[in-house]
């Protein structure tokens, strides 16, 4: 329920009132206010202008022309367009565009008629006055139309006029009112909200009291000459005025089972237009319709509609009604105007072998892939029908019969380029498979469609470029047997068989279902427990190697103690000229010293147990060993043995931390 | 005859009833496969496959008896449904040449691709099972590797405990690789597939029969199923055609699947 009052900055520009989306009675009430204000502004500010259009001014008989006239600061005007003999008002439109540029505001109201002539012939509107709320006359100038008959074509080419256009994308364009027959009368609604035709000459319905009728539905179709099959764009527009608009809960039908239709948005195109100076909510369709059979079919649609319904309170209220008037809804069917559609059956004369239906204006292209292949290869056709038409009868284009080529079910997809799905690109996918080599020329491809606009059957041939072919014929297919196992150990016929492999003589193992393995519980169960396990497992391990007791860091400091003790042994040792115990203490410290490198027992490192872990080192601890063997085993040292020289020597070279 | 005979000789008979009517089941598929066999032999096809599909309800799937149902449906000018049972044959035994031969020329000869997935895809596919197991037997690896390194004593048998060690963490990567590749197999192959089985099916806009036709496809054509909508189903053909198309004109290849996918 957002009402938009939208200002541009002053400094820029104009200031221009819109509104955008169904709207409160209070911001409606606003605007009419504003509205009031601005024709009121206006009329004293600016002179009033006149233009106008009509558009085409050379028709088909059949099809309408629109009649607009835009008065630019006229105020409040109701053009009244000369009775012309031949041509008949079929609706008209009103809107109202008001803006409020550099402090002053300005408006433009635009008054649209659809005229449908009934015969072919030219036809001349008369130069007319048209007055203006502040007594201004404005000179209405002459305008012809040429109305073309049957069986020839107007200059413009155009069978129809183009959909109308939008007054939401286009500020104070006229509102198109339906073309082709005049409306039908919808039955009186007593509750004063369906249309009233009746005998008059607008296809805005009126009610009861000459005020455009609240919710009415117009239709309008691109044309109204069409033949059995062809899609018709047609566009639905469904109208509720702002005040007794209610929420909808039902789409457009059409009634009768003469034509199909397309199936509709749920959501439409939504907007609010104002119509005879009535705001109108509007919501705006775009379909294409197609009729069965030929002959002259009714179109009508109709649509379950809601809308608001005061509610007089019993009591009187003093407030005016202000707390006791509550809206109620009321429901109903509210039918669209009534058109005639001429449907033609399509001729019989020209019609080509291959035509499928297809209706419209079609282009056709065409690939292949790949260039070569070995014979019983496929090669994949593209085809690509591009156009507008009823795409529903669009068929892959046909190939020739061609001994050489085998053909398959093409497959198709379509992208639709507009709302009403007439125009479109269907593509096809073809396989063809060569039943011999050589540099083969593809079949040949054509497409044919009925073009709506010329009334002629046409066909379009397919280029398709050749193919090389290469690889020998098929060879003949396994003789079958009567023996089943025979016929398993039947091999095939070479590389380039191209018939089945035989059965299998084994069942194999039979499963119950092809459910895979990992869709079924057991195998995630399985997973699921071992990965479990080994998680648990390895905590556990990680846990227990925490609490048991660092052996390796005591005995490591143990052994430290003890090699600083046997340094001590050996400083007493030359201090008394003590070699043995000088040897004894040396050894044991290098002993522990390399035990506790490579964790091992001091006693178990002996000089073939360093040369085989490091040979060097060895070479540098022998004569130390040798020496404390001789001198243990002995007794005694050897002359000139110079103790403290061996302690500088010890110390330096065999128990620094760079030697270990 | 003492007593402890009887119970000797009551096990005895057990065992040769149990082997006897064992035997007997086998001898009678064996007769229903050598009937199916015969009657493609001699030409029958939709009798062979009728009788192929009778021992399948009975006994269940198997590589062999979806290849031969195969065969019968392709001979009897079913190419969908020709291609759906050798599909089938595949995921059973992935990587048969014999299979991948005719399901490639029932492709071919229905106008379509002759390989329904690329190479990788088949890779996947043929490692998703072996993965699976592997990961099974690769915990129970880790388990015991674990358990040695815990109770071996590293002073007594240091080569053995060293052994465990390397097993335990050489395994846990391996493990985790198989892992990878089995949930890239699963993520390939989770998804719910059928064979067209009509020709000329309809791909609609809507999952109703009035619904706008947006192409069809062809007979044979192996597409994915995305959701469903009463008897209708949200596919993904090869060629990233999407629609709606009915479940009738579609046979599941792993069978039942498609009611594993809720209605939208």
């Amino acid at each position: 329920m957002m009402k938009i009052l939208k200002f541009r900055h002053p400094e820029l520009g104009e200031w221009r009132i819109k509104r955008s989306s169904r709207m409160s009675l209070f911001a409606h009430e606003t605007l009419l206010f504003l509205s009031i204000l601005a024709l009121t502004t206006t009329s004293s500010l600016a002179a009033a202008t006149l233009s106008q259009q009509i558009d085409p001014p050379e028709v088909n008989l059949g099809d309408q022309v629109t009649v607009t006239f835009t008065i630019q600061n006229g105020g409040s005007v109701n053009v009244q367009l000369p009775q012309v003999d031949g041509l008949q008002v079929i609706g008209n439109s009103n809107s109202t565009n008001i803006t409020f540029n550099n402090g002053s505001f300005s408006s433009a109201i635009t008054q649209a008629f659809a005229l449908l002539p009934a015969r072919a012939g030219d036809f001349t509107i008369p130069a007319f006055d048209i007055h203006t709320q502040d007594g201004q006359t404005l000179h209405a100038h002459a305008m012809k139309i040429h109305v073309v008959g049957n069986g020839s074509t107007s200059s413009s080419s155009t069978p129809a006029p183009a959909p109308a256009p939008n007054p939401a994308t286009i500020p104070g364009g006229p509102v198109i009112i339906p073309p082709g027959n005049p409306p039908n009368n919808p039955p009186p609604d007593n509750s004063g909200n369906s249309a009233d035709l009746n005998g008059s000459s607008t296809n805005v319905p009126l009610d009861a009291n000459g005020q455009p009728a609240k919710v009415f539905m117009i239709i309008t179709p691109k044309t109204t000459d069409a033949y059995v099959g062809e899609t018709i764009p047609m566009r639905i527009e469904f109208y509720i005025r702002i005040d007794v608009a209610a929420q909808q809960d039902s789409l457009p039908t059409i009634k009768g089972s003469d034509f199909l239709m397309n199936n509709l948005s749920v959501r439409p195109q939504e907007d609010d237009v104002s119509l005879m100076d009535a705001p109108y909510h509007r919501e705006t369709w775009v379909t294409a319709i197609s009729a069965p059979k030929n002959g002259d079919f009714p179109l009508q649609m109709e649509r379950d509609t809601y809308w608001t319904k005061p509610t007089q309170n019993r009591f009187s209220d003093p407030f005016g009604n202000l707390f006791f008037n509550r809206p109620s809804l009321a429901h109903g069917n509210i039918p669209s105007n009534q058109l005639i559609i001429h449907v033609h059956a399509l001729p019989d004369e020209g019609r080509p072998a291959n035509f499928t239906g297809a209706i419209g204006e079609f282009k056709v292209t065409a690939t292949s892939a790949p260039d070569s292949v070995d014979m019983g290869e496929p090669v994949t056709l593209h085809f690509t029908v591009s156009g507008e038409g009823n795409f529903d009868y669009v068929k892959c284009p046909s190939l020739a019969p061609d001994p050489a080529w085998k053909s398959y079910v093409p497959s198709s997809k379509i992208d639709y380029r507009d709302e009403s799905h007439t125009q479109g690109v269907k593509t096809f996918e073809q396989a063809v498979i060569p039943q011999k080599n050589g540099n083969l020329p593809l079949p040949a491809a054509s497409f044919s469609y009925f073009d709506s606009t010329t009334k002629h059957y046409v066909t379009v041939p397919v280029n398709l470029p050749s193919i090389t072919v290469t690889g020998t014929a098929p060879t003949p297919a396994p003789t079958a047997s009567d023996n089943a196992a025979d016929a398993a150990t039947t091999a095939p016929a070479g590389p380039k068989a191209v018939d089945l492999m035989p059965n299998r003589v084994e069942m194999g193992t039979p499963q119950p279902s092809l459910v895979p393995v990992y869709r079924q519980p057991w195998f995630w169960i399985l997973q699921g427990s071992l990965i479990l396990f080994l998680l648990m497992g390895t905590l556990f391990v990680y846990l227990r190697s925490r609490n048991r007791p660092d052996n390796f860091h005591i005995e490591r400091a143990q052994n430290l103690n003890s090699m600083h003790q046997e340094e001590d042994a050996m400083s007493e040792a030359v201090r008394r000229n003590d070699p043995e115990a000088f040897f004894l203490a040396a050894r044991h410290a290098v002993q522990l010293k390399l035990g506790t490198q490579w964790r091992l027992k001091p006693e178990a490192i002996t000089l073939a147990e360093i040369r085989t872990r490091n040979a060097s080192l060895a070479e540098t601890l022998e004569p130390l060993f040798n020496q404390a063997d001789e001198v243990i085993y002995s007794g005694m040292a050897s002359p000139g043995l110079d103790l403290a020289q061996w302690e500088r020597r010890v110390r330096q070279e065999f128990l620094q931390p760079q030697f270990a | 005859m003492n007593f402890f005979c009887k119970p000797s000789l009551l096990a005895l008979l057990v065992l040769a009833s149990f082997f006897f009517s064992f035997s007997l089941l086998a001898d009678n598929s064996d007769t229903e496969l050598d009937t199916a066999n015969r009657a493609y032999l001699e030409g029958h096809y939709d009798d062979s496959a009728m009788l192929f599909k009778e021992i399948i309800a009975t006994r269940g799937y198997s590589a062999p008896l979806c290849f031969n149902l195969g065969n019968a449906e392709a001979k009897a000018g079913h190419p969908g449904l020709a291609i759906l049972n050798y599909e089938r044959a595949r995921y059973l035994a992935p990587g048969d040449p014999d299979i991948d031969h005719n399901l490639q020329l029932a492709r071919k000869q229905a106008g379509l691709d002759p390989n329904s997935y690329r190479w990788w895809q088949i890779l996947l596919r043929t490692a998703s099972p072996i993965a699976g197991y592997l990961i099974v037997a690769g915990l129970a690896l880790l388990i015991l590797a674990l358990a040695g390194n815990a109770t071996v004593d590293k002073t007594k048998k240091p080569l053995l405990r060293r052994i465990f060690r390397a097993i335990f963490f050489v395994g846990i990567p391996v493990c985790l690789l198989l892992g990878f590749v089995e949930l890239c197999a699963i993520g390939l192959t989770n998804r719910i597939e059928g064979v067209i089985v009509t020709k000329d099916a309809n791909l609609r806009l809507s999952p109703f029969e009035s619904a706008e036709s947006v192409g069809t496809i062809p007979e044979g054509e192996l597409v994915t199923v995305e959701g469903r909508h009463n008897d209708y189903l949200w596919i993904e053909a090869r060629n990233h055609h999407f629609g709606w198309i009915q479940e009738k004109d579609l046979e599941p290849v792993i069978a039942g699947s498609f009611n594993a996918k809720p209605s939208n």
